[in-house]
């Protein structure tokens, strides 16, 4: 493995959970919800696909699960928000703070255990084509199919009815209640759709990249998903562009510490974030393309009284 | 009413029993700033808690609080245990250190054993494993096999202990091999095994065909060795059966004979607050899971070198060492002394990047 | 499909006791499934349950604890409660709080042997400084250059820690510590007072319950404070009235930062008395919680942040007395947290049940 094949696959497996939990957040937020517990549902989504695959040694079944037991977990965040009003910002905090604790019970009998890693599915020709040919096109199929998934949530969203109906509930509530729409119906499943990626995303991480369970096994990524859909400034497009250069900056951070250069490592381990700050300033300048994307009812509490 | 009265008699039964129990038997409590997994710091400690019980028996009983992060909520546990009764805790963290000397000058009756701290009472005892050593033995094997001359190590914070680790694993590795190149990656992060094996993963890609993976509890870094296929020592447990063949070898601590011996002498009432550094000659330290990689005679030398150390023939810090800057720190024919190893903050020649100062 | 079994209908007066059945119902629900849980782990839960929420009032030591917990939980929390309630959503108090904490630590590091007693009030200053200027960072890049305060506060989270761990491990390193990765022990005078010897909990908490009242008057009764919520909710509003949105969020993130870098002192000056790689468990996340659990209101706030301290503290003791696994504990927190969020539907709106000849709130 050389320099340029590292930097594309790592960060191409560093990015995919990201891009993953992402994409469910961008769905959720565009109907006007916040979720804040990513982290936590990152979390049951890893310890549940670890189990799975631990009795079943089936993949796919893993992440699927994974997906599953967290978009149960966000039925709980959608019935608090939604039925009894709570409000999203702590619902969203106290649900993740729920979610990490299920991992860890759950996950307890597993602790610091290992699986084999996922079978890795080269693409033919691709594959060997030299220098970028290994780094990019021999990887575990979900990391073919994230960017994919990113292309289908862009067309749900901009292309569909469906697309319309979810903007419509996020930007004006009112308005889309009174021309006949189900509010709360369309963000219910808008939150279930972002638990099921949020789990995918951690069952990912626990049974296709690191290939082990271990409680705090997130470390704060579920966090860099929520700042990642502000960055993207709520587009598919930016998202994917955020992922990777996110996953690039982590990796870049790692291998310029191997070439051993006199800068305090704690100085190199703060440059994604402190580049993620300099590429959002960069964004926002012209703000227009935020305003004309942030969902304007986003967090805010939606109650029709009569 | 026939049942009644045996209830009754079979809790005051209990309550009796209990009592008397309370009497003679010792509560020890453990603190561990890590959930007990198969393996790591917190297992090996817990190693050290069933030694214990089964050398005294009835007279201890221990008690666990696993997954203590270090700060203010650890106080609160340890004043907890004591107000339970527990007569002896074991602090299994350096961070606990000043709330446990505080708690210590307050309670003289209970004895204390504390982690990798420097300072001492006469009910404060404090323990830290020589794991240099063994790294030392590590680095002597990795500069043996290293192909490409290139070693990478995975670290979590420059911690003193971590960069005497790092120093012993680049002087043995190129007492082996002059050529060899070391690289480090620090995470700078309590705990991120995705990031260890990122981390791990950039070392192979910069050549590295031996991996150290310092104090992680996780077999992060050994998962990653043996998908690349290169060597890998680890630290804190045996880990072979995760990289049966990636584990060059595992230094592991081991503090069953030390907890045995301390409990021994506060059950006698002779305990005394001390400082012990074990190493390999005490058995602290084992290096264990030698690759069966390693010829005869490579093996052969790092058995030499292990003696060696044993008998205090080889010492890992004996001079002439010169630091980055080509500055001699350690005059020939000179020893390190024991404060300058667990108080390190240079990094020998050889080796690149910065430390903060 | 979605038609709700209840009808939600916004207060027109505030009840007294609906503030008061929420927690309680809380607890109860999460007596109930705790008792589940423990019970399938094989735990008493008789006694984990009397460890979680009553032996935090069963001793000095531990109502010491409780209020010990509860003071940064309640300084930061109604800090943020002010930015939040002008919908500027800092959520960067745990790095405010390291923040305040190295800059709490300069003064006592270098002047290590002062007997100055303007040692602790001058700590205080420069470190609420150093909080304050962290959160100006995120409010010059949203006032300026309109970068999004949630994104931009949650990466100075990381930068901040990042911060502190290559100040703890150099420059700010006790020399005499054989390098270990903290700084030397503060003088006594740039330690809060004690308030009963023994017992851990100092002065602070009377800083952060004064705080509070001021929180209360700036809020409810000051027109800084109405036109500050006004900036937020309703910019084209406020501007008219000459209060800019550049003015709620500059104003928002100050509070806030100040706030949070307070509270970091005051856990060096109070039960660290060092500066360390570890200073705060999640006091700047918490006290979101505990924002919102008080409604975003002065009072309210004082209350969940005594609450949050209470179910904290009542963790820890179950764990150590009761053998509750960690893990049981954060989830018995997490149901607790859940339920009282629901449950607070009843404080801020009346809910009636059965269903009336009406279109059902919320449902459509």
């Amino acid at each position: 493995m050389d320099t340029l094949t590292f930097l594309l696959s790592g960060t191409l497996l560093a990015a995919t959970p990201l891009l993953i939990a992402a994409l469910g957040e961008l769905v959720v937020e565009k109907a006007g919800v916040l979720n804040l517990s990513i982290e936590g549902m990152m979390a049951l989504g890893a310890a549940v696909g670890f189990i799975v695959v631990s009795n079943t040694e089936s993949y796919w079944l893993a992440i699927f699960i994974g997906g599953l037991v967290a978009s149960a977990l966000s039925v709980v965040f959608a019935a608090v928000v939604l039925l009894t009003l709570g409000n999203q910002v702590a619902t969203g905090i106290a649900v993740g703070i729920l979610g990490l604790g299920l991992s860890a019970l759950i996950g307890q009998p597993y602790e610091s255990m290992t699986v084999a890693p996922m079978a890795r599915l080269p693409i033919p020709l691709l594959s060997e084509l030299p220098i970028v040919g290994r780094g990019l096109f021999d990887h575990v199929a979900v990391v073919y199919l994230a960017p994919l998934l990113a292309v289908a949530v862009w067309f749900m969203l901009m292309k569909t009815k469906l697309g319309l109906i979810v903007r419509a509930v996020g930007e004006s509530p009112e308005s889309a209640h009174a021309i006949g729409y189900n509010v709360n119906a369309i963000r219910f499943a808008a939150i279930l759709f972002g638990g099921f990626m949020a789990g995918v995303a951690g069952a990912f991480i626990s049974v296709a990249s690191t290939t082990l369970w271990a409680n705090g096994l997130i470390a704060g990524r579920g966090w860099i998903v929520v700042a990642l859909v502000v960055f993207a400034t709520w587009r598919s497009g930016r998202i994917v562009i955020g992922a990777y250069l996110f996953g690039a900056a982590t990796i870049g951070e790692l291998l310029v510490q191997s070439f051993g250069l006199a800068i305090p490592s704690q100085l190199l381990t703060s440059v994604p974030f402190i580049a993620t700050i300099i590429a959002i300033v960069l964004l926002s300048m012209d703000g227009r393309s935020i305003r004309l994307n942030a969902p304007v009812s986003l967090g805010r509490v939606y109650h029709v009284t009569q | 009413m026939h049942f009644k009265t045996l209830t009754w008699l079979a809790v005051a039964g209990t309550l009796f029993t209990a009592g008397a129990a309370q009497a003679e038997e010792m509560t020890i409590g453990f603190i561990y700033p890590a959930p007990v997994a198969d393996v790591g710091w917190a297992k090996q400690l817990d190693l050290g808690r069933e030694a214990i019980e089964a050398s005294f028996g009835d007279k201890v009983k221990t008690t666990v609080v696993e997954n203590v992060p270090e700060g203010p909520d650890a106080t609160r546990i340890m004043n907890q245990m004591v107000t339970d009764g527990a007569d002896f805790v074991m602090l299994g963290s350096f961070g606990y250190m000043n709330d446990g000397l505080r708690l210590a000058g307050r309670n003289p009756d209970v004895s204390f054993l504390h982690a990798s701290g420097f300072k001492q009472t006469d009910n404060f005892g404090t323990f830290t494993p020589r794991n240099y050593e063994g790294f030392y033995l590590g680095g002597l094997a990795a500069g043996l096999v290293t192909k490409t001359n290139t070693i990478g190590m995975v670290g979590a914070f420059a911690i003193p202990e971590v960069v005497a680790e790092v120093n012993a694993i680049t002087l043995a590795a190129r007492k082996a091999n002059p050529d060899v190149e070391i690289k480090i990656i620090w995470l700078n992060s309590w705990f991120d095994p995705p990031k260890a094996q990122d981390a791990a993963r950039a070392l192979v890609s910069q050549g590295a065909d031996v991996l150290f993976s310092l104090h992680q509890d996780t077999p992060s870094v050994v998962n990653v060795a043996e998908a690349e296929g290169v060597y890998v020592v680890n630290t804190g447990s045996d880990m072979s059966a995760y990289g049966p063949n990636a584990v060059l070898a595992s230094v592991t601590m081991d503090w069953t004979d030390y907890f045995v011996r301390e409990v021994g002498a506060a059950l006698e009432g002779n305990f005394n607050g001390s400082d012990f550094r074990g190493g390999l000659s005490d058995g602290a330290v084992k290096v264990k899971a030698w690759s069966k990689d390693l010829t005869a005679d490579q093996l052969a030398q790092i058995k030499d070198a292990e003696a060696k150390l044993m008998s205090g023939e080889l010492h890992a810090f004996a001079g002439p060492i010169k630091d980055q800057k080509g500055q001699e720190r350690v005059a020939a024919g000179a020893n390190l002394p024991d404060p300058e190893i667990f108080g390190m903050n240079w990094l020998v020649e050889g080796l690149e990047g910065s430390l903060p100062n | 499909m979605m038609r709700l079994p209840w009808v939600i209908e916004t207060k027109t007066e505030r009840s007294t006791s609906a503030p008061l059945i929420a927690p309680f119902a809380a607890v109860a629900i999460t007596v109930c499934a705790g008792v589940i849980i423990l019970s399938i782990l094989g735990v008493s839960p008789g006694k984990a349950l009397f460890f979680l929420y009553f032996a935090p009032f069963s001793s000095g030591f531990n109502i010491s604890e409780v209020f010990l917990k509860m003071g940064p939980l309640l300084l930061i929390a109604q800090g943020l409660a002010i930015g939040f309630r002008a919908k500027v959503w800092n959520i960067g108090a745990e790095g405010q709080l390291l923040l305040g904490a190295i800059g709490g630590s300069l003064l006592p590091i270098f002047f290590n042997d002062s007997q100055n007693p303007l040692m602790l009030p001058a700590m205080a200053l420069v470190g609420g400084c150093f909080g304050m200027g962290w959160a100006a960072i995120a409010a010059w890049l949203r006032a300026r250059y309109n970068a999004n305060e949630i994104l931009v506060t949650l990466m100075l989270n990381s930068i901040a820690l990042q911060l502190l761990f290559y100040l703890v491990s150099g420059p700010l390193r006790d020399p005499l510590g054989f390098n270990f990765p903290q700084s030397a022990l503060f003088p006594d005078v740039g330690m809060l007072p004690i308030l009963f010897s023994g017992f851990r909990v100092n002065i602070s908490i009377f800083f952060a319950i004064g705080v509070s009242l001021l929180a209360w008057l700036f809020v409810e009764r000051s027109m800084t404070g109405y036109k500050l919520e006004v900036g937020g909710t309703a910019p084209d509003a406020a501007r008219y009235a000459g209060f800019s949105e550049a003015r709620a969020i500059w104003l928002s993130l100050l509070i806030g930062g100040t706030a949070a870098g307070l509270a970091g002192v005051f856990e060096v000056a109070g039960p660290l008395g060092q500066l360390q790689r570890v200073v705060s468990p999640g006091y700047g996340f918490a006290a979101i919680i505990v924002a919102f659990l008080g409604g975003l209101r002065a009072i309210g706030i004082l209350f969940a942040a005594f609450f949050m301290a209470v179910i904290f503290v009542g963790g820890d003791i179950a764990q150590t007395s009761a053998g509750v696994p960690f893990s049981v504990n954060i989830v018995l927190q997490g149901i607790l947290l859940v339920t009282y969020l629901a449950a607070r539907v009843f404080v801020d709106y009346r809910v009636r049940f059965g269903t009336r000849r009406r279109i059902p709130a919320g449902a459509g």
